[in-house]
């Protein structure tokens, strides 16, 4: 186990508006050690996105409120300003954004673009030093250093989606986020990057969190999995652990949603219910009204995060005491 | 990009050459005779009709007179006005450089002014500036040009009594260099300030809303994560790729603006273009006519040639 990179604690997200606040996000916590990969899967509007952009503090000032504590390699993601969070920006922590199509500007080449991303912390850098990288790069996702002097739209999906994880190493970063970033690309290309990404980690021995809502995704390329519901983590663990024989009850229906390669077919089951509105407070579990071993406890108490079997669960069925 | 520039040379000839051929083909099957509005509604002597349409070509059959009309084009001469009795050519440049004038300082300006205003309201979308730029842009975007030149003549001249109405000298005095200058740019003051006015809705709603727009594309998510500048992520990526639209709408709306000043030139009595083509239709003077139309669609080609090669290096999307 390496050092731990970063480290969530009550890390809480609520958009605001006149009326409502919406908690998008509520009382996150879990570690991340050097050379993890954490695939954070939950279903549309379960707050995945909503947790990376408050991590790369991307989301706007005037709507959202976030608290709680984001330990980054010593700085606290939470409190940093603006200008001390621009030095760490791409720097140390890095992204790669869903619809990877849109991530270049239209009328500027890709090597354009490059240089002023890098010349953000490098200011100085010649322009032959930065081609040199980021060939280097362009290798690593398997594209020719011809990219460099083309338009994005000259490139299609899946190029534009490589130079774009590309971009994202260009400064070596600490952390990685990737935000839904093969979502958009079809099986077999999504298959070839998560392929390259994962040979690429080993190489640059980087830290990586997944978005996606697709268990496949993580089982090919994570080591560990935080499964996320209604703004709330519900299991967080190894994915040999976590996907192999699922506790936590939402995990499983989630897992019982997929269909599975191997094995005989069996019908697949989703979870009756739909997402609770965030807008209000709930005493009790969340997943309470759906949940299919619910206890009267679970409609009264929240859940303490416990760790059984090597992972973190948020249920009243563990923990022993209830 | 040589060989863009080439072929949208080449189409803009050609469109010329097609524009000169409709508007010969139209004029000279409009209704009404020159040679009639020479004579006087009264005479109607076959003699003097027969050396009235020798005098001008207008005996020779229809093709002969096209091809005649546009050898002579060709070489900068585009007859002579059956009103007036006085070259073409010399007649509209006297007037087209008035319009010109007109034409541009207005556009220029309304362009520059609307499209900050634009900015600026981006930018700070929602804010109390936003809300009066874009409360002034709508109520200009209601008022009708003419209207809005009385009232500029009302209150300016009339009652206050500090800039001229009408034309584009003061024709009481001869000036010369500097003080002429001055003159023009006084008499300038009210017709441009109406146009400008009149446009700035046009500049005001497409710069806003293309900037509204790029701010909320994907890259510039990507750039801010990058922890580039505000201020470079606005100057380099979001500024060019807001201003394509405006680029458009400024050649389309110039082309637009060079034959659509008639009403303003009529209001504030500028001896532009406007007044040449009005009494030219009412008297038929197909020389003068044909003159102004091929002028003007030539500038509208050469102007719509400039914006696509324009727009062509500034979006590397441009290829034909």
């Amino acid at each position: 186990m390496g050092k731990t990179v970063l480290d969530l604690k009550n890390f809480n997200v609520t958009y605001l508006n006149k009326h409502q606040r919406v908690h998008a996000v509520k009382n996150a916590s879990f570690k991340i050690n050097k050379g993890d990969s954490l695939g954070l899967v939950g279903e549309s509007g379960s707050g995945k996105s909503t947790l990376a952009m408050a991590l790369l503090r991307l989301l706007p000032l005037k709507t959202t409120e976030i608290s709680g504590a984001a330990n980054f390699i010593g700085k606290d993601l939470v409190k940093l300003s603006e200008k001390e969070l621009r030095k760490i920006r791409w720097k140390e922590l890095s992204a790669v954004f869903q619809k990877s199509m849109n991530s270049f500007s239209p009328v500027h080449k890709i090597g354009t673009q490059v240089e002023d991303i890098y010349r953000v912390h490098e200011p100085g850098a010649k322009k032959k030093e930065i081609f040199e990288k980021f060939s280097y790069l362009l290798e690593l996702v398997k594209l020719s250093d011809r990219v460099y002097s083309s338009y994005p739209h000259e490139l299609s999906g899946g190029m534009l989606q490589r130079v774009s994880i590309a971009v994202s190493l260009i400064n070596d970063p600490e952390l990685l986020v990737m935000d839904e970033a093969t979502t958009a690309l079809d099986v077999v290309t999504q298959g070839e990057i998560l392929d390259e990404v994962v040979k690429m980690e080993k190489e640059l021995d980087m830290t990586r969190i997944m978005i996606t809502h697709d268990m496949s995704v993580v089982a090919t390329s994570c080591n560990k999995v935080a499964v996320i519901y209604a703004g709330e983590l519900m299991e967080v663990g190894l994915v040999k652990d976590v996907l192999k024989n699922p506790l936590h009850p939402y995990t499983k229906g989630l897992l019982n949603s997929f269909p599975s390669l191997k094995g005989k077919n069996k019908e697949l089951q989703g979870i009756s219910g739909f997402l609770p509105d965030l807008s209000k407070k709930y005493a009790g579990c969340i997943f309470s009204s759906r949940c299919e071993h619910v206890m009267d406890i679970c409609k009264k108490q929240k859940p303490k995060q416990v760790e059984e079997e090597g992972r973190l669960l948020n249920c009243h069925l563990y923990g022993g005491g209830n | 990009m040589k060989r863009y520039i080439g072929k949208r040379v080449l189409t803009g000839i050609i469109t010329i050459l097609i524009v000169f051929s409709i508007n010969f083909v139209i004029i000279n099957i409009a209704p009404g005779d020159p040679v009639k509005t020479l004579m006087g509604q009264e005479t109607d002597d076959p003699e003097l009709r027969a050396a009235l349409e020798e005098k001008y070509g207008l005996d020779e059959p229809l093709p002969v007179q096209y091809l005649t009309y546009l050898k002579n084009a060709l070489k900068g001469d585009l007859g002579i006005s059956i009103i007036y009795n006085r070259p073409v050519i010399k007649m509209i440049t006297e007037k087209l450089s008035a319009t010109i004038l007109l034409v541009l300082t207005s556009a220029i300006l309304s362009l520059l002014i609307g499209t900050i205003m634009g900015i600026i309201a981006a930018r700070k979308e929602d804010s109390i500036i936003d809300l009066i730029f874009s409360g002034f842009s709508y109520i200009l975007n209601s008022v009708p040009s003419f209207w809005l030149g009385l009232l500029f003549i009302i209150l300016f001249s009339t009652v206050l009594k500090i800039l001229p109405t009408y034309g584009m000298t003061n024709v009481r005095t001869s000036y010369t260099g500097l003080a002429y200058v001055w003159d023009v740019i006084k008499h300038m003051v009210l017709p441009v300030s109406t146009l400008v006015l009149i446009q700035i809705p046009l500049y005001f709603r497409i710069a806003k809303s293309s900037v509204l727009q790029v701010i909320n594309e994907d890259f510039i998510l990507t750039l801010r994560a990058t922890g580039m500048r505000e201020k470079k992520i606005f100057n380099k990526y979001v500024f060019k790729n807001a201003i394509l639209p405006t680029v458009t709408t400024f050649g389309i709306s110039l082309a637009y603006l060079i034959t659509g000043v008639v009403l303003i030139e009529i209001v504030f009595a500028w001896p532009g273009t406007g007044r040449l083509v009005l009494t030219a239709i009412n008297q038929r003077d197909y020389p003068t006519l044909m003159g102004i139309y091929l002028i003007m669609s030539v500038s509208i080609a050469v102007m719509m040639m400039i914006i696509d090669i324009l727009y062509a290096m500034l979006d590397p999307r441009i290829r034909y």
